[in-house]
């Protein structure tokens, strides 16, 4: 067995620590606080870290990117989320579509998108299947049920698709350049067999976005609507084949899927567990009560020890699903490892709240922002059905 | 003899305020353009709508011109308020405990008279108390004499008939709308900790006396401090605040706050206030589940939201069961008397633990919901942070729990260092 990181992994670690440091937590706090659901987002971040190769960590190397491995990815998810889980997540978001291009798009597909976004340092992408009637029907749909899951419908005319429905909550919706989009091409039989997976471009007639969340955490995080009204695409933004599903058109690679995007929400949570440790820590260090430090008293001492503790049990998870991940290894690991961070991120945000206190009628913003941010994972990462669905992995 | 029955006099006043909860408070409380900023003013109008219906005077005894509710119905009628609007419930909860405490109990009859009348006749007229206990941070000086240094008093210096006082108080739970404070200061400087205190009556319109501007959403330098308090708070300065002697409630260094027995009251109050969030939450969730199809089934039929349903149903349950114990021995301190409920201090017990429960209630009824529950314009997200805020506080967390060891240990402080 060896823990130690290679000299690329090492140099992402860094280049992540340093702009996480210097550009993500200054800003952190205030752009958390400001009103609306489009307004905290800021493009200015987004553009310095795309500079630095965070936006496209994860296109090969063969098609111009970084082409960073997933222990580099997770390293990297967890830094910048050390200084905003948030900002984290809106360029972690655009590796996932990078992965499912590499493996399922033709060389045309590439040729059209992954090359805009190489060049664009405002270029982000997410991916719709979640709509108002369609969410855990998607991920657990009764088996051979034909009303279960998505509605989205997409009709063939001549060489062209005309979509019609609307998707919400849909990640950097307001912000995207490129959606991948589930939808139904037949309504008759279950989604695994009528379902079509698209690509959307911004600016697609008659697709549209609607409105924008306004979330309790991950204010920055953009999650939007999106509207379809006899939207035309041509048949060449088909992903794979018609009809079979999205897991087979994306080669088994759906959400950058098992492969990547569990593994995305469980590092992200690392690196906001990182960050209330090292909070916690400090004040602990530097607030008295009753004449001693916190941390000398036993209640701190003990949320402090539970707070490391489950941290390191965390970052223990998450590297050693991405090296499976490196090795090629399929599991339901990458599973687990995103319910487990929903658990652990509660808990040591909230043991991060309980060191902290209220003082008086105040409590620290920045203690707070963490376990709202943390509450966007029950709602993603570990809720019942992911934890069910999780079970079909297992061998 | 063990008797859940309620009174007539309360299942009309539980059906009554629930009926207006439910009815006039809640659309406005949850409306989107209230839920989505962080800050949320007072609902004025509606807070003058419940306190016609005799909240705000609802402890104070029939003879003084308030309803003589008893610690019980109290805790009734708060629920039901908290669970249209948490803000309002907890502003009339505290006037309406202090009421009876500052009315009923502390104050001469001569005071009395000077005061009650405007007090009944004002729906605008509320109470605060600017002063702490020995209980507040007690924790930290688990099983020890020693005090918390934080805690510090206004002075005042006696010149004459006047005492003149010169201090701040900071987060006085009902500044912004008080016409009345009892004030906590130290009459005797060279006295420390919860000795030497005094408690003065001072009208807000005194000289001296200058309520802060009411602490919103953020605060702090660089907004590094989020508010953290259900009702209206800010902080009270005095400035060479002459105050008559009269208006000393009690004996001089008699300080009646100061183990707070008085407040027990007030915790028992703001547990109910909690669980009318806990259940505001949950009906929420409940009506949802019903409603919302996933899987081809209503989601409350899936096993899993089933299981959720059923941990909140427990742990409201509990928690009511709690909350009105511990407002009933109060009521009743003969049945602590004659040992028929314990004399463990069932108001910190019920206090901490509706918070805790409500807390995971809340959360638990959010992933009902699963992304609208964290969607600004949906009630659940709010729900989620009034639990936070109740199970993180200086009341509740870690801290105010030892208070329950301390005396399980039978351990007896000194009231100074």
């Amino acid at each position: 067995m060896d823990f130690s990181l290679n000299e690329e992994q090492r140099h992402w670690q860094a280049e992540a620590r340093k702009f996480a440091a210097d550009v993500l937590r200054p800003a952190s706090v205030a752009r958390d606080q400001i009103e609306g659901g489009f307004a905290p987002w800021d493009w200015d971040i987004i553009e310095a870290g795309s500079k630095l190769g965070f936006r496209t960590l994860a296109v090969p190397k063969d098609w111009g990117g970084p082409g960073a491995d997933f222990v580099s990815q997770a390293i990297v998810m967890a830094e910048l989320a050390k200084g905003d889980s948030a900002m984290s997540k809106a360029f972690s978001q655009n590796w996932k579509w990078s992965h499912l291009i590499s493996v399922a798009c033709s060389d045309d597909q590439k040729q059209r998108f992954l090359k805009p976004f190489l060049a664009d340092h405002r270029y982000v992408m997410g991916r719709g299947i979640t709509e108002p009637n369609s969410g855990s029907d998607n991920r657990m749909p009764p088996e051979d049920d034909p009303k279960a899951g998505y509605r989205l419908r997409a009709v063939k005319d001549g060489n062209e698709w005309v979509l019609n429905g609307e998707k919400c909550f849909i990640a950097n919706g307001s912000v995207g350049s490129l959606f991948f989009v589930d939808a139904r091409s037949n309504p008759d039989v279950n989604i695994k067999q009528g379902g079509t997976l698209f690509m959307v471009p911004k600016g697609t007639p008659g697709f549209r976005i609607g409105k924008v969340f306004n979330k309790r955490g991950w204010r920055f995080y953009q999650n939007a609507e999106l509207i379809f009204e006899n939207a035309r695409l041509p048949q060449e933004n088909v992903v794979g084949s018609v009809g079979t599903g999205s897991v087979k058109a994306g080669k088994g690679d759906t959400t950058g899927g098992d492969i990547f995007g569990d593994l995305e929400l469980a590092a992200n949570a690392l690196g906001v567990c990182d960050d209330a440790v090292e909070m916690a820590m400090a004040y602990a260090r530097s607030a008295k009560r009753a004449g001693k430090y916190l941390m000398e008293h036993q209640l701190v001492q003990l949320r402090i020890h539970e707070m490391h503790m489950l941290t390191e049990a965390l970052r223990s998870y998450v590297l050693r699903t991405a090296w499976q991940h490196d090795a090629g290894e399929h599991s339901a690991n990458a599973g687990f490892v995103m319910n487990y961070s929903t658990d652990l991120i509660q808990r040591v945000t909230r043991l991060n709240m309980q060191v902290h206190g209220a003082e008086g009628c105040m409590m620290n913003s920045r203690v707070d922002k963490l376990v709202r941010d943390a509450m966007v994972w029950t709602h993603l990462a570990g809720d019942t059905v992911q934890r069910v669905k999780i079970l079909k992995r297992l061998k | 003899m063990f008797d859940l029955t309620l009174t007539p006099e309360q299942l009309e006043m539980r059906d009554t305020l629930r009926d207006f909860a439910q009815r006039e408070m809640k659309a406005a409380a949850i409306h989107p353009d209230r839920l989505q900023p962080f800050e949320k003013p007072v609902m004025t109008d509606m807070l003058g709508k419940a306190a016609q219906l005799g909240i705000r005077t609802l402890a104070l005894s029939e003879e003084a011109g308030g309803a003589g509710a008893d610690n019980l119905t109290t805790c009734i009628v708060l629920e039901e308020l908290a669970s249209g609007e948490v803000d309002i419930a907890t502003i009339l909860g505290t006037t309406a405990a202090l009421g009876r405490t500052l009315f009923d109990t502390l104050m001469s009859a001569e005071q009395k008279a000077r005061y009650v009348k405007a007090f009944v006749d004002d729906d605008s007229y509320h109470l605060a108390f600017a002063g702490t206990t020995a209980e507040a941070g007690i924790g930290w000086t688990y099983h020890r004499d020693a005090y918390d240094e934080g805690m510090v008093a206004p002075s005042a210096v006696k010149q004459g008939n006047d005492w003149v006082i010169n201090g701040r108080v900071e987060a006085v739970s009902n500044a912004p709308l008080a016409k009345l404070f009892a004030v906590q200061v130290r009459t005797d400087s060279k006295k420390t900790g919860m000795s030497g205190l005094s408690t003065f009556l001072i009208p807000r319109d005194t000289a001296g006396l200058k309520v802060q501007d009411t602490i919103t959403a953020f605060g702090g330098p660089d907004n590094t401090l989020t508010r953290w308090h259900h009702g209206t708070v800010a902080a009270v300065e005095l400035k060479g605040c002459k105050v008559p002697a009269a208006n000393l409630l009690g004996k001089e260094g008699g300080c009646p706050f100061a183990d707070g027995k008085l407040l027990a009251r007030n915790a028992v109050a703001m547990a109910a206030v909690s669980l009318g969030v806990g259940r505001a939450s949950y009906d929420a969730a409940v009506d949802y589940a019903k409603m919302r199809r996933q899987g081809g089934r209503n989601i409350m039929e899936h096993q899993a939201i089933g299981t959720k349903i059923a941990d909140c149903t427990i742990k409201l349950e509990l928690s009511r069961n709690m909350v009105w114990k511990a407002a009933w021995a109060l009521d009743h301190p003969e049945a602590v008397a004659d040992r028929s409920v314990s004399e463990l201090p069932l108001h910190v017990i019920a206090r901490v633990a509706s918070a805790e429960a409500v807390h995971e209630v809340t959360l638990l009824a959010a992933e009902c919901f699963g992304a609208m529950g964290v969607m600004r314009d949906m009630p659940l997200q709010k729900y989620v942070n009034d639990g936070f805020i109740f199970a993180h506080s200086e009341d509740t967390d870690g801290a105010a729990k030892l208070q329950i060891a301390e005396s399980v240990a039978g351990y007896q402080r000194k009231l100074a260092a």
